[in-house]
């Protein structure tokens, strides 16, 4: 009786056993699938405009096949003019420059001169995204037909591509900032080619700049609402006429932004390096993003994509933003189409002061356009041929 | 260097099996999956 009873018992601890095991599996099987998914890029199908792509290794060959190699998008007028770089996604989680430059892939037909586009330019950033921020991997928008999705990245390098960082870093510029900041592609420039997986993506961006001959670069950003740099458009001394008369238009059109010289002792960051290191003229501009400001409430997919916080309302009431805020909120199509209308009137504005330099493109939305209809008419739809 | 690391990694996570069979209270063994899954996830995604 006793024997059986104990074989009972063993035959139920296995059982028990086997069941957690086929639990553990269980948990490792999604939480792997999920945490491998961070690194499937995201298709961007560009418009029948699109001359060639390529990747950024094409600059400084041992970056290819690393996780820095990022797509290149080359769009390129039948006439000669300008050369125009724009950079989206430096910070993974600011995704208004990151889907700004995707809406301009699939839409844009240049005429004169040549555009670059580069929509990840931190590219291992965008595979992984900072868990204890609780913020969602990916994020969806409406297409011409059906949902596409882009991945909500972090604002640093993947610690598994670049690590250990150090305790403080000293950056190719000569600035001492704090030893996270290492893994900041806008702290890297002008980047070193032997260097750390941020540097050789920042040294590859400058050998663009310089190769190409790029006479106006432009570096997409976004900002907590509660960041004093908001709305900003940030220029080298020597974009300073461009960017003031670039700036006159937009506020006439609608878009509030505030100028800021680029403070010549900051040094790593686009805006001062792409200047000095290259003939470019460098902007920077960022739009208002409350799912990656300090003083949100529960991050979501909504909040990211529609740009609505209650705590945002609040903050906006007690006057500790630096932007204007209210229920509505400042979704991502009022983000892009914000950038969209900067890079629109910069661009004119560089034909305008050198006319050898001019470029001229069409078929992207119209910031009126994005903020009426939204992205649905400008985004290519999901798994369909070109 | 990795496959030192990972066989360190395989073996803990083996006798972290083992102790799950062999030990009869549950909460021992649940604790056991609990560890073991941060082990096996280590073991099978180290990039
Ligand atoms: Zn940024």
């Amino acid at each position: 009786m006793k024997l059986t009873s104990e074989k009972q018992m063993n035959k139920f601890h296995l059982g028990i056993s086997l069941g957690l095991l086929l639990l553990v599996g269980l948990i490792c099987f999604l939480t792997g699938r999920s945490f491998l998914s961070l690194h499937q890029e995201e298709p961007i199908f560009p418009s029948a405009g699109l001359t060639r792509q390529f990747r950024l290794s094409h600059y400084l060959p041992n970056l290819s096949h690393t996780p820095g190699d990022t797509r290149v998008y080359l769009f390129e007028g039948q006439e000669k003019g300008g050369n125009i770089l724009i950079l989206g996604g430096t910070h993974p989680n600011e995704p208004a420059g990151f889907i700004a430059t995707v809406v301009l892939i699939e839409n844009l037909k240049v005429k004169k001169g040549r555009i670059f586009l580069i929509p990840q330019a931190n590219l291992s950033g965008f595979t992984h995204n900072d868990p204890f921020e609780a913020n969602p991997q990916r994020f969806f928008l409406p297409a011409r037909q059906g949902i596409r999705w882009f991945r909500y990245g972090s604002r640093l390098t993947n610690p598994v591509h670049q690590w250990p960082d150090p305790t403080t870093y000293t950056n190719p510029a000569g600035q001492k900032l704090a030893g996270t900041e290492s893994r900041n592609l806008n702290r890297a420039y002008p980047g070193q080619p032997k260097g750390s997986l941020t540097e050789k993506v920042a040294w590859a961006i400058i050998q663009l700049i310089k190769s190409e001959n790029i006479h106006l670069a432009i570096d997409l950003h976004e900002a907590a609402p509660e960041y004093p740099v908001i709305n900003a458009m940030v220029f080298h001394e020597r974009a300073a006429e461009l960017a003031a008369m670039a700036l006159m238009d937009l506020q006439m059109e609608g878009f509030d932004f505030r100028l800021e010289a680029s403070p010549p002792n900051l040094r790593g960051l686009s805006h001062r390096e792409w200047g000095d290191n290259t003939s470019a003229l460098a902007v920077l501009l960022e739009t208002a993003n409350a799912s990656h400001g300090r003083l949100k409430g529960k991050p979501s997919v909504a909040l990211i994509v529609e740009g609505r916080d209650n705590n945002y309302v609040r903050a906006a009431k007690l006057g500790r933003l630096f932007v204007p805020y209210d229920e509505r909120g400042i979704p991502l199509s009022r983000r892009v189409a914000r950038h969209l209308a900067a890079v629109k009137t910069l661009a004119s504005y560089l034909g305008e002061l050198f006319p050898h330099q001019k470029v001229e493109f069409s078929d992207y939305p119209s910031p009126q356009e994005l903020l009426q209809q939204g992205f649905q008419p400008f985004l290519h739809s999901p798994r369909q041929e070109r | 260097m990795r496959i030192i690391y990972q066989l360190i990694l395989l073996w803990l996570s083996l006798n972290l099996i083992l102790y799950l069979f062999r030990e009869k209270r549950f909460s021992y063994q649940l604790s056991a999956a609990l560890v073991l899954i941060l082990f096996l996830l280590r073991l099978l995604l180290i990039k």
